[in-house]
Formats: C-alpha cells, sequence, structure tokens
C-alpha cells in the first residue's frame, strides 16, 4: 500500500498530524538558565517528566509516559556506559542527541508501518562555566534544536516560538533562582493558555463562527498569567528541578522538594494557590 | 531485573576479573594500610598514601579513600588497578540505578555489588594479579546510622561493629583499635570529630613505623593521609590545612 513514493509522503503527512493531536493536551516543559544552573519546570498529572540523566544532563518531556520511558533508558544507558568507558566528561548533551537518540526517533518515524515514539524531548546540559550551558530540544520526528540560555517544548513550533518570546523579554542572564522560577512558570502559563486557546479556534473554526481578533487580546501581563495559574493547577503539582553547579559531588541534579517551591514560587501566584 | 550496570556493561562485551597468566613473577603494587571507625556523627575512613612494589615505592600520593557516591566510600587495600576499576563500576552502578529506578540503592545492595565484584575477581585475586581486600563505610540514611565493613579477596563481608582495617599495616593497628576502644578514655564511637582525626593520624602513624609498605606522614613534602568523614549530610574530606596543625599539635612528638 505504501509502495509508491507519494503514497510514503502522505503517510508520513498523516502520521504528522496525528501526532500533532496528540501533543495538544500536553503540558509544556520550560527550561532556563540562572545564575549557578539551570532550572527546569513543568506541571504534571501523576507521572513525572523530568528526570537525572546524567552528572550535569537532565531531561523535560512532553508525550507518552511510556515511549518517554523508552527513551529515557536508552540515554541512560548510552551516558553510563560512555561515562565507565571513557570519562564523564565526554558524556556531552549534544552526543546524546545527535548519534543516540534523535536518529532512533527519526527512524520510528518514518517507518510507517510500526508505530512512533509520541515524545518530545529537552535535554539541558549544566556547563562548566555559567554562559556554557546547553539546551537540546528533539521534536517526535526527530529534528533537534539546539540553544543557549532557555528552550521549551509546547504541542506547537508556534507556542514554543511565543514561550521563548516570553522568557527572553527581560534578559535573561544572570536569574536569581527565585526570579527563574517565577519567569518559568509564568512562561508555562503563557504556553498552557496558547495551546488552550489553539483547540478552541480548532473547535470554532469548525462551528464557522472564527474570530481572529479574539485571541490576540489576551495579555502576558503577571496577574492575568497567575490567574490562568489558579485554574489550571490546582489539581496538578508543579514539578521543577536543578543542575546547580554549586551542589557539592559530580550529580548536580536535584529535584526540588514542594517545601522548598512553596518558598520560591513568586508569591502573588501562591497566595491565589492557596 | 532492570537497573543493573554491570550486567550492562557485561553485555557490551565488558570483561572484567580475568586473570593473567599464572607464574610471572612481577612485582605488583598492593601494600597499605586503611582504616575505619565509628565517631559521634558518623563513621571515619582514612589511608595512607604510598604504593608500593616489592621493595620500590611506586608512588607517594596515592588515594586510596574513594568517595562512590554522596554517602558511601570506599577504602582500598591490595593491586590498584583493579581496586580502581572496582570504584568506578560500583560509582557507575550506585548512580545507574539510582537514575534508573527513581530512588538510592540501599546500602545493603551497595554492600552486596562490591561482593559481587569481588566474586567475579577470584580468579584473578588467586592468580596474584588482582588481589583486593577493600573496606566499605558509608551512612545508612533509611536506618540513620553509619556502617563500616571488610571484605577478604574471595568476596566475603564482614561488618565491623566498632572498626574496620585492611592492608599490609593492618595487623599493628588492629591491636591498638581494640585497645583503645576498650580501655581509651572513651570508645570511639563517643569520640568528636577532631578526637577522631587525631587517633586516626596517630593509628595510621604506628602503621608506617612497622610496616615498610605504609607511608607515614612527610612534613617536608606537605604529605598527609587522606581522611574522610561520612556523615548523615554526605562525605567530607579533611582538608591538609587542618590536617598539618592537628598532626603538629597532636601527634608528632616534641622533644
Amino acid at each position: 500500500m505504501y509502495e509508491e513514493p507519494y503514497k510514503w509522503v502522505e503517510a508520513v503527512g498523516n502520521r504528522r498530524q496525528y501526532l500533532d493531536e496528540q501533543f495538544k493536551q500536553g503540558s509544556p516543559v520550560v527550561a532556563v538558565a540562572y545564575e549557578t544552573g539551570i532550572l527546569l519546570l513543568t506541571v504534571s498529572k501523576g507521572t513525572p517528566k523530568l528526570y537525572e540523566i546524567y552528572d550535569r544532563l537532565a531531561l523535560g518531556g512532553m508525550g507518552h509516559p511510556a515511549d518517554l520511558e523508552k527513551l529515557r533508558f536508552s540515554l541512560l544507558e548510552m551516558a553510563h556506559v560512555e561515562g565507565f568507558n571513557r570519562s564523564p566528561s565526554d558524556v556531552t548533551g549534544g552526543r546524546m542527541v545527535k548519534y543516540g537518540i534523535a536518529p532512533v526517533i527519526k527512524q520510528a518515524f518514518e517507518e510507517v508501518f510500526k508505530a512512533p515514539f509520541i515524545v518530545k524531548i529537552l535535554l539541558a546540559e549544566l556547563g562548566q562555566k555559567a554562559g556554557k550551558d546547553a539546551f537540546l530540544t528533539i521534536n517526535y520526528d526527530g529534528t533537534f534544536e539546539e540553544g543557549t540560555h532557555c528552550a521549551v517544548l509546547a504541542a506547537s513550533p508556534a507556542v514554543e516560538q511565543e514561550m521563548v518570546t516570553y522568557l527572553r523579554q527581560p534578559p535573561t542572564e544572570g536569574w536569581s533562582l527565585e526570579q527563574a522560577i517565577g519567569a518559568a512558570v509564568r512562561a508555562w502559563a503563557v504556553g498552557d493558555r496558547a495551546q488552550r486557546r489553539m483547540s478552541e479556534d480548532v473547535r470554532e473554526n469548525q462551528e464557522s463562527k472564527a474570530d481572529p481578533t479574539r485571541a490576540r487580546d489576551e495579555k502576558n501581563d503577571a496577574a492575568a498569567l497567575y490567574s490562568h495559574l489558579r485554574e489550571t493547577v490546582a489539581e496538578k503539582t508543579i514539578e521543577c528541578a536543578l543542575l546547580d553547579r554549586q551542589q557539592g559531588g559530580f550529580s548536580k541534579y536535584r529535584a526540588l522538594t514542594s517545601d522548598e517551591l512553596g518558598r520560591l514560587l513568586p508569591r502573588d501566584m501562591k497566595a491565589s494557590l492557596t | 531485573m532492570q537497573g543493573d550496570f554491570f550486567q550492562l556493561l557485561k553485555e557490551q562485551g565488558y570483561q572484567f576479573g580475568v586473570p593473567a597468566a599464572a607464574g610471572s613473577e612481577v612485582d605488583i603494587p598492593n601494600a597499605t594500610t586503611i582504616l575505619a571507625f565509628k565517631y559521634r556523627d558518623g563513621v571515619l575512613v582514612a589511608g595512607d598514601r604510598r604504593a608500593t612494589a616489592g621493595n620500590t615505592v611506586m608512588y607517594d600520593r596515592t588515594d586510596k579513600v574513594l568517595e562512590i557516591d554522596r554517602h558511601s566510600v570506599m577504602a582500598i587495600a591490595g593491586v590498584p588497578a583493579t581496586a580502581y576499576e572496582m570504584a568506578r563500576i560500583l560509582e557507575h552502578s550506585f548512580k545507574y540505578y539510582r537514575r534508573t529506578q527513581l530512588q538510592e540503592l540501599s546500602f545493603e545492595g551497595k554492600l552486596r555489588a562490591l561482593s559481587k565484584l569481588l566474586k567475579e575477581n577470584v580468579a584473578a585475586a588467586l592468580a596474584g594479579t588482582g588481589a583486593v581486600a577493600p573496606i566499605f563505610a558509608g551512612y545508612d540514611l533509611e536506618q540513620g546510622a553509619a556502617k563500616t565493613y571488610f571484605y577478604d579477596i574471595l568476596g566475603a563481608e564482614f561488618e565491623g561493629v566498632e572498626y574496620a582495617v585492611s592492608g599490609s599495616g593492618s595487623p599493628t593497628i588492629r591491636g591498638i583499635l581494640h585497645y583503645l576502644n576498650t580501655w581509651g578514655e572513651q570508645p570511639l564511637s563517643e569520640m568528636q570529630e577532631e578526637q577522631a582525626a587525631i587517633q586516626a593520624l596517630r593509628l595510621l602513624t604506628s602503621a608506617a613505623e612497622f610496616d615498610s609498605a605504609t607511608g607515614g606522614v612527610n612534613r617536608e613534602a606537605n604529605l598527609y593521609p587522606v581522611i574522610k568523614f561520612i556523615t548523615a549530610s554526605g562525605v567530607r574530606t579533611m582538608p591538609d590545612t587542618q590536617l598539618k596543625p592537628l598532626f603538629e599539635m597532636k601527634v608528632a612528638r616534641h622533644v
């Protein structure tokens, strides 16, 4: 059925559509550099979405938990075997992504007879010095991007762009942990709101009552974002992990406890959550 | 079962504990003194810094007290090449277990891991090219208690209720430890950190006195033993800047 090339292209196109649909309800992931490290943040419902991969590598994911788990294990295997056979400093995010899982994800995506991975992955790598951090994201088709200072995962490239623009509005360098958490949680709200808007637009389009001006009225000011968070976060947990240069020992990853997070979240938002 | 790093290595073709040809007469570095004892806040692990091969001093700045993770330390006596390899495998095994299983490997699990490595290494140990008799000490967070264990070269594990020693210099200090703990001013387990460090320095100095393969303190070269403390808050190394005055005041004999 797919022997003819154009049918294959069509099948891959359908697959793209199918996958895009899968991420619409997903929770965005935000990673941003602060003064002494990198902060990762998402809002999860039960299953965690942030993980430790290696001494200086952390993973954030969107998508199907079983797929995420499978790729997490292959990253862990790769990183530890490499770190043992060569040295921990040879385990870099770039190598893990480019030669490790990106080709695997791409292959699964294009093998139209098999199931693709329903995942988007973000890999944050803590540099030896501030400003040397690396942020990598991989899409469900295996395309990856590399950035500095911050990276996000969301349902569509447009939403991701909106979140990154929001994160970059003030200069992101030299943030304290508290500032970074505030910005990350607001950026998450920007993304989540954009995703909801996207699905509503689709629904309205179907009912042919689309109003393109409505969406643009929403403001990205803190108060509006906190009120969005108030509505959405209530029954979920804010998940937050750090790669902190100041942490003793080789492993720099640490998940923030709910107590710590309670202290560090912006005050305006805490009032709204309790 | 998932989360076993050593198994993963073997699947990838890694070989461990393969004996070299028997009967080859090489001087392999292997003598040492290492010790561990429980004090008030946790457990102290110390080791001299000399590596010898036969009559030759190979190296005088060896670190034989190796931090495996935040709460455990392995001190090594025996063939360094094998011992360092074991430490590297353990370090990666514990990390790998924690990261895959999303929980810390239990203290017992850690002890078993070392025991398993020693067992895999028996052939090399008996051939004379890979004997290792380590001490494993750490803080068991689940039970809230410090623990010390020592191993023979075949992988049997013994708990040192109060203290554990290993290496060629250990017979000397084993007696001293027993005496100190039984008839000293206070039992080892009640000593404060500084007092414990002083005793460790004195013990290693005594071992060096009677065992040519144990290195003592060399003040001219600014060379002091390695002393690490493991408490509920993790592993900490005593810096030379603290060891030096302690040695001058409490250990060196002033005539």
